[in-house]
């Protein structure tokens, strides 16, 4: 089991940049997500913690062990691929014992290992068949088999599950955590699902446009995103942005925002809200409140999409902002009302750098 | 009305004979330059029916007339050696002369020569033989016998000071070595038409012939253009030639005369060397015209002698002096000589016994083994043809055959449903049949058409049905050992070593190259991409003809190559005499095919390869694969599938590489190198056209290859099931 600790990794295909001075830390044990948007490089990463890649500058560390220039078979590294990339003449055994023989591991030892991997993936029935002979979620099972037998010190999983559909999707996920917390194993997995993500993680390491936007415990990400981008990007139904104007009123802070003025939680954001700032307010759907007539905000409602447990209202705040609003299934909005709605937990951004105006922890 | 009476006069224009019309004498030859100026002038004084004299390429000459005299095209009379009489009387190409030969003034040997018993076939013009020149430069006198040439070695210097070699001439040509072996009394080949070259005195000619060339009183691997270029350059003192070295020596510095050839001290008999009676025949049709046969009696007559003579043409005629000079000589020399045997099987007997020659010149065989070898080949190729036997059984079985076949298609048109689906079919059937049409004519027809042909014997008149005997006699190699020359199963292990040394190689280097030219980071891909392609699309033939002039032991670029390898590596190396031997013969027949087949398989296995997914080489990378064992563990057995039919394929056509064989090493040395398919070329064109035997061996090269992809076939499929369980 290792550690990893990347440092200023700068990576460029031809003249794009794809990785800029990413930096990052990931503890023994723990299981860390890569999650960003397509061309963000998170699969240039995982590549370049592989060995399949290499680094134009940076170090990348296992356990402490500088490996920046090692061949993948030298990292002690097992990887599962987003095609599962099995070996196409080789039966499922062959496939998951192909690593050790290739190590010269005594027959005796492939033979239990194999048999370990496969009855914690349940493959024992697929033992003697070739890939071509299983089905999408069989295959899957066998590229983790494979990765399993090797016991390596690290895991790296890239978008394993994109290929599945939703249902296996899901049920396959809590399988992957599973045997992660089985093995002790510390595993990096890469995924453009920002649901994966909240699931699966120990850490989250957001990346947009090659460079880590923020790092953190996933209820950190979601609850205190560090710019708009991350807000924007983890949680679903999407946050919704309007623009505003920091403003003193009647001695609160006030933004206006469309000719609509809401009060500001100065506790959270005191430090940044000189009057006349220019921002960007947040709100999730779900942080939305059904208020009285006249007490919120209003939103004329133009399509509502009703899950079963609960709706998502869609309008346009003030007219002029695209907004979405959670209510209660029960709550009978139909096209055509408009709402009442408060934002009692918002965020606010920075208009020009994205950066949140959130005063930082302690 | 007046159509028809237009139509019918074209009709009988076109039905009137040609030759009734206009009555010209029509007269081939292959004369050049000086011998085409002296028909000329012969022809200049003929005063009768116009002579329209066409002249031909020497190679297709034969071809030309066995082509067009028996449908009427051919020439009234044409001028040949009488060595082919024997060949053209056996296709009727020939009538005899009648009273075109006048009698008693021909010199004996030249009637020999064109008659058989009391018919002559032939009238004589002119003798061709060889005789002994002397450069008078060097020498004054001739040596009293061919074993004094050797007391000369050594002891004549040109004015530049090189050394001279005594006598030039071609050592290993059974032409020459005929005119030694008739001074120990013997022939090529006996009046009964066996094989001459055996016996004491045939091992003691070749070893005389062997101990002039040891003691350097002879050069050795001499051709005609060697002996040419060494006597004209003076570097010979004595050449045995015959007109045509006078020829080229015209513009030179060099005084010689003709002498008669020394005789041999071993029997105090003299050399005498082979006839050629250059003569005019008649075709049967020709011979029944009076004015055909009084032209020959110009041609032949002593005014024509004269000018021939003119041209340096001895007559071979009795009673016309020749001009004092190389012609008197060659005349004289003409009056021993002997006849060139005019039977058919002289055609085969040259090439056993230079064979036997060669080897006994290179000291690979004893003398007495290598003769006995040539009599045995000669015998092989002249064995009677078998015994016909009555295709009734055969008839019967494809009778049976066709009764069943008849009973099964009415039994599937009978089925229910079936009128009805050919109705639906019946596009198709449009569709495919002018490609159905094209593969029967192309292909299918020919196949049957030569399996036919393999049951049968002998041409011509004498072809008659012989069941399998053809068969039963390859596989039995004639009656002799297995695995003598010749002999169809040495041929056949010959053939799959060629084989598998060959796909060995193409897969081998088409593999490498396209591993290298995969590699994306390569640059200038295209460029080599098409460069390795060029070895292939140039004709094979064009690339073994250069191959084999690479290969050649004086002139050739791989010697050449060799040599500076020498030069600049210091290597003590010596000039490699390539088809010499069977190891040397069959490495430059590998390397030309090599060559030529290597970009396939890279082809191949360059689309087979970027059908093998990056992402699991990336998956065995990172499973802890070195590139070699990713190599071999993954990427190999994935293209394999694909790889197996281009194996197949290239095996099968390498198989019956015939271009390469013929061309680079010809079978050299002795037909140690030919395939089956060369083999089978010689028995059908060189071996007095036995097209029933060529055909057999095609057949069974054919059913052998069917065999072998039918197991290969079902050994592929009987796996996949396996794996597939």
């Amino acid at each position: 089991m290792a550690s990893v600790d990347v440092q200023n990794l700068n990576k460029q295909f031809g003249q794009t940049p794809v990785l800029k001075g990413v930096s990052l830390a990931i503890p023994d044990g723990s299981f860390a997500v890569l999650v960003g948007p397509s061309g963000c490089g998170k699969s240039t990463l995982l590549r370049l913690l592989a060995g399949l890649e290499q680094a134009d500058s940076g170090t990348i560390r296992f356990g402490g062990r500088d490996v920046t220039r090692l061949e993948p078979r030298d990292r002690d590294i097992a990887m599962v691929f987003q095609s599962y990339a099995l070996y196409p003449h080789l039966t499922v055994r062959e496939n998951l014992a192909f690593g050790l023989r290739l190590r010269k591991a005594p027959a005796a030892e492939i033979d239990a290992r194999v048999h370990e991997a496969s009855e914690m993936l349940g493959l024992g029935p697929l033992l003697e068949r070739l890939p071509r002979m299983l089905s999408g979620g069989q295959r899957q099972r066998v590229a983790m088999g494979r990765a399993i037998v090797r016991r390596p010190g690290l895991f790296l999983f890239d978008e394993p599950l994109s290929n599945l559909d939703a249902a296996l999707r899901s049920e396959v996920r809590v399988e992957i955590r599973k045997l992660h917390d089985r093995l002790g194993a510390t595993s990096v997995y890469v995924t453009h699902d920002q649901v994966e993500a909240m699931t699966l993680a120990d850490v989250i390491f957001v990346l947009n446009k090659g460079v880590v936007e923020q790092a953190g415990v996933p209820l950190e990400i979601y609850g205190r995103p560090a710019t708009r981008f991350v807000a924007g990007f983890m949680g679903m139904p999407a946050m919704n942005f309007f623009d505003g104007v920091v403003e003193r009123l009647g001695g609160r802070a006030v933004v206006t925002a469309g000719g609509v003025t809401t009060p500001i939680d100065e506790a959270r954001f005191g430090d940044a809200l000189e009057p006349g700032r220019n921002v960007t307010v947040g709100v999730r759907p779900h942080d939305v409140r059904l208020v009285a007539e006249g007490a919120g905000v209003p939103l004329p409602v133009t399509i509502v999409e009703a899950l079963g447990m609960e709706s998502f209202a869609h309008g346009s705040l003030g007219g002029s902002a695209p907004f979405v609003a959670r209510v209660e299934a029960d709550a009978e909005v139909k096209k055509g009302d408009t709402l009442h709605v408060a934002f009692p937990t918002m965020h606010l951004f920075d208009r020009l750098t994205g950066a949140s105006l959130r005063t930082p922890q302690p | 009305m007046k159509r028809a009476l237009v139509t019918a006069l074209f009709a009988l224009l076109a039905l009137l004979p040609r030759r009734a019309l206009a009555a010209p004498i029509h007269l081939w030859h292959a004369y050049r330059d000086d011998e085409l100026a002296a028909l000329v002038a012969i022809l200049a004084q003929w005063k009768g029916e116009p002579v329209d004299a066409v002249s031909l390429p020497y190679d297709a000459y034969n071809a030309k007339l066995a082509a067009a005299i028996p449908l009427g095209d051919g020439p009234d009379l044409f001028i040949a050696e009488h060595k082919y009489l024997g060949d053209f009387r056996y296709r009727k190409l020939v009538a005899p002369v009648g009273d075109a030969l006048e009698p008693g003034v021909f010199s004996a040997p030249a009637l020999a020569a064109v008659r058989d018993g009391e018919v002559a076939w032939a009238v004589p013009l002119s003798n061709k033989c060889v005789a002994l020149y002397v450069n008078t430069d060097l020498v004054s006198r001739v040596p009293g016998d061919l074993e004094g040439m050797v007391d000369l070695v050594g002891t004549i210097r040109s004015p530049s000071g090189a050394a001279v070699v005594p006598l030039a001439f071609e050592t290993r040509n059974a032409y020459y070595v005929a005119a030694i072996f008739s001074a120990f009394g013997g022939a090529l080949l006996d009046d009964q038409d066996r094989f001459g070259l055996v016996g004491p005195a045939a091992v003691r000619a070749i070893e005389l012939d062997r101990w002039l060339i040891e003691k350097h009183a002879a050069p050795e691997d001499a051709d005609g253009a060697l002996v040419t270029n060494l006597f004209g350059s003076g570097q010979a003192a004595f050449a045995i030639s015959g007109p045509w070295l006078a020829a080229s020596l015209g513009g030179k510095n060099l005084h010689y005369r003709v002498e008669q050839l020394p005789i041999v001290r071993a029997t105090g008999l003299p050399m005498r060397p082979l006839l050629g009676v250059e003569s005019v025949m008649f075709s049967p049709t020709g011979a029944a015209r009076a004015e055909v046969r009084a032209l020959a009696r110009l041609l032949a007559s002593p005014e024509a002698a004269l000018i021939r003579a003119r041209y340096g043409t001895p007559s071979a005629r009795s009673d016309v002096v020749m001009p004092a000079g190389d012609v008197r000589a060659f005349a004289e020399q003409a009056l021993t000589a002997i006849p060139m045997p005019s039977s058919r099987a002289m055609s085969a007997a040259w090439d056993p016994a230079n064979r036997a020659i060669r080897k006994v010149l290179r000291r690979d065989v004893d003398t007495e083994v290598a003769l006995a070898e040539a009599k045995h080949r000669y015998d092989d190729v002249r064995r009677p043809l078998p015994e016909g036997t009555s295709p009734l059984p055969a008839l019967l079985l494809l009778g049976i055959l066709g009764l069943w076949g008849a009973f099964r298609w009415t039994q599937i048109v009978r089925a229910p449903g079936f009128g009805a689906e050919l109705r639906r079919s019946a596009p198709a059937y449009a569709y495919v049949t002018h490609a159905v049409i094209a593969v029967g004519v192309l292909v299918i027809v020919p196949l049957v058409l030569g399996a036919a042909t393999s049951l049968t014997a002998g041409n011509g008149d004498e072809r008659r049905y012989v069941g399998l005997a053809n068969f039963v006699s390859i596989l039995t190699a004639r009656g002799g050992p297995l695995l003598t020359t010749g002999s169809f199963y040495l041929v056949l292990l010959v053939t799959v070593f060629w084989t598998v040394c060959n796909v060995a190689f193409h897969v081998g280097i088409g593999l490498a190259l396209a591993l290298v030219l995969s590699r994306p980071t390569l640059r200038l891909r295209a460029v080599y991409r098409v460069l390795l392609i060029i070895p292939w699309a140039v004709p094979s033939y064009v690339t073994a003809l250069a191959w084999k002039g690479m290969f050649h032991r004086q002139f050739g670029a791989v010697t050449a190559l060799l040599y500076w390898l020498d030069r600049t590596l210091g290597l003590d190396l010596q000039p490699i005499d390539w088809f010499a031997r069977f190891s040397t013969a069959f490495a430059a027949n590998l390397a030309t095919n090599v060559w030529l087949g290597f970009p396939f398989m890279m082809v191949v296995t360059l689309g087979a390869l970027t059908a093998v997914p990056e992402d699991v080489l990336e998956a065995a990378k990172v499973d802890g694969a070195t590139r070699w064992q990713r190599l071999r563990l993954v990427t190999l057995p994935m293209i394999r599938p694909t790889l197996m039919p281009a194996v197949t394929l290239g095996a099968i056509w390498t198989f019956n590489m015939f271009n390469v064989v013929f061309l680079v090493s010809g079978g050299d040395p002795d037909g140690t190198t030919d395939i089956l398919v060369s083999e089978a070329y010689r028995w059908a064109f060189t071996r007095e056209n036995q097209y029933g035997y060529a055909a057999a061996y095609a057949v069974l090269i054919f059913l052998m290859l069917f065999g072998v992809t039918r197991l290969g076939a079902r050994t592929a499929r009987l796996r996949a099931q396996a794996e597939a369980t």
